[in-house]
């Protein structure tokens, strides 16, 4: 079968794609460091001839009970529109407030009133785009109290209401299910899989918080047994969705990615009948 | 009691960025990992991230002071500025003078200019190119109309006045550059800060050009500057400092630069 995983494409290895060309499914970039006019972004428009693109931002802060920041929703609905890509997508999280930007994808309540607020925000990102965007599972290191949905349930929530796709991190089940004591199946069972367009894959590290273990999604190592054992569920459940390798720390060699993916396409062959099946 | 969002996102916002917030750790679930220890792994990535963000940007910077003292700056100055917006290669207009005003930075006078360097080298790697100006383009024009000109810079370009030989300085910081020191009481620099093909660059100026090229940022007419450039330097002569220019290709092909 073809390849269907993509790789993340980070800055370091853009001259080696311009040059050599790989093959892989397509390339996912982050919709924020290529805003600005610079010799990246060129170099990004030309690779659009040849390889499908998904863009993938960080910082539109869909959680935000502010509303959207219309300035950056502008500049990324620009980029859109010049890459045309197959994919958009951003997080079930936030990380503006009161025009401050805390670069990081911030935790939510799961409760109706926060489902009303990501429900308008994604609506609205929708509109200024013309099109349909995936909203991806956070990583989490802390639950609210005051939740009354599951993080399944609200994501299914969100797609019904919305429109939206799901984008799903097998990774960040992973991260969450553990440092939130859920069972990771239990977790991938809840799904509208005709709602999920994509999956990430990536590694994580082990850091030490009050002398336990905790996952950190850091992407800055292999895809783990764990997420890979989780990633066959999902398309066997789900079936076969664009998947892309996401590697943000630690950079390895581009062959490095490209092999992670190779796998990722090897884990889907095998998988084979029973994907389809459930596609 | 729970909070309601707005009021969550604004705890959670002081919280991350150091004001502890009872009534928010109130609302989070703790258990053996306790709800203060998982509030700290968020403050931490915010920290950090945002810290390497401006490494990223400054890069020579965080050359000369090493990663540790780099760190202990960057702190300091997100105390005061956070990003306003999520795009990180524009975070950090501010750093430089941060960088000036900070006691412990004192040691490094010269530190203050880097960071202004750096900075104008990532405005300009994310301006567009442009066309620039050429001979040729000028050749329509009448004689006479020549001195009236006011020539713009390309977009994003900046001139940079230091006190130090900075451009020394950002060379011999490079990856890889011979560990060559660098007289400190070598003189000012003038630095012209570009796009030049895929690359941010510098052209060193000498006084009369960076006199004349800051005349004509600030929209002054080819004669004006002229006059600004011979001030600063008697020896300045139009033709030969606007040929190099042309040459090293440091003006906008702007509509405006050409109607005079």
């Amino acid at each position: 079968m073809s390849a269907v995983a993509g790789i993340g494409l980070r800055a370091l290895h853009l001259a080696e794609i311009a040059r050599d060309q790989p093959a892989t499914g397509f390339l996912e970039i982050h919709a924020e460091n290529y805003l600005g006019a610079s010799p990246a972004r060129a170099a990004i428009e030309r690779l659009r001839e040849s390889y499908t693109f998904s863009i993938h931002a960080v910082g539109l802060s869909l959680g935000s009970a502010d509303g959207l920041d219309e300035h950056h929703l502008a500049r990324v609905a620009g980029l859109v529109k010049r890459l045309e890509p197959d994919y958009v997508s951003d997080h079930l999280s936030w990380s503006v407030h009161g025009g401050r930007y805390f670069n990081d994808l911030l935790p939510l309540p799961y409760t109706e009133e926060v489902l009303d607020v990501v429900v308008r925000n994604v609506g609205r990102l929708q509109e200024a785009l013309g099109r349909q965007v995936s909203i991806e599972n956070p990583s989490c290191y802390l639950a609210f109290a005051h939740s009354t949905l599951t993080e399944p349930e609200f994501l299914a929530e969100l797609a019904r209401r919305s429109g939206c796709g799901l984008l799903l991190d097998i990774n960040n089940i992973v991260v969450t299910a553990h440092n939130l004591r859920l069972d990771p199946n239990g977790w991938l069972s809840g799904l509208p899989g005709e709602a999920i367009t994509e999956y990430h894959l990536a590694g994580h590290a082990v850091n030490d918080c009050d002398g336990e273990p905790i996952l950190i999604d850091d992407h800055g190592s292999c895809v783990g047994p764990e997420a890979w054992a989780l990633f066959d569920a999902a398309i066997r459940r789900y079936g076969v969705r664009p998947t892309l390798i996401e590697w943000d720390t630690d950079i390895p060699a581009l062959s490095v990615l490209l092999d992670e993916a190779a796998k990722a396409d090897r884990t889907i062959a095998t998988a084979g009948p029973d994907a389809a099946r459930a596609a | 009691m729970p909070l309601a969002l707005p009021d969550l996102q604004a705890a959670f916002a002081a919280h991350v960025t150091g004001r502890d917030r009872a009534d928010l750790v109130a609302c989070i679930v703790g258990d053996t990992i306790s709800a203060d220890a998982r509030l700290r792994i968020y403050r931490h990535h915010v920290s950090h991230s945002l810290s390497a963000a401006l490494a990223a940007t400054f890069p020579t910077v965080q050359a000369l002071v090493g990663e540790g003292f780099f760190r202990t700056l960057a702190w300091g100055f997100m105390a005061q500025t956070l990003p306003g917006q999520p795009v990180l290669a524009e975070y950090g207009a501010e750093f430089p003078a941060f960088v000036a005003a900070d006691e412990p930075a004192r040691d490094l006078p010269y530190l203050a200019d880097i960071a202004w360097l750096d900075w104008a080298l990532n405005v300009v790697f994310h301006s567009p190119e442009g066309r620039r100006l050429a001979a040729a383009d000028l050749a329509g024009i009448a004689a006479e109309r020549l001195p009236l000109l006011s020539i713009s810079l390309p977009e994003g370009a900046s001139l940079i006045r230091s006190r130090y030989p900075i451009d020394r300085i950002w060379n011999a910081s490079q990856p890889g550059a011979s560990a060559d020191t660098v007289d400190l009481g070598a003189g000012r620099t003038d630095l012209l800060v570009l796009r030049r093909g895929d690359d941010a660059a510098f052209i060193v100026l000498d006084a009369g050009e960076a006199a004349f090229v800051a005349a004509l940022a600030e929209g002054m007419s080819l004669e004006t500057a002229a006059e600004k450039g011979m001030s600063a330097e008697p020896a300045f002569d139009l033709s030969t400092a606007f040929a190099r220019l042309l040459t090293l290709k440091a003006f906008a092909a702007s509509q405006h630069n050409l109607e005079g």
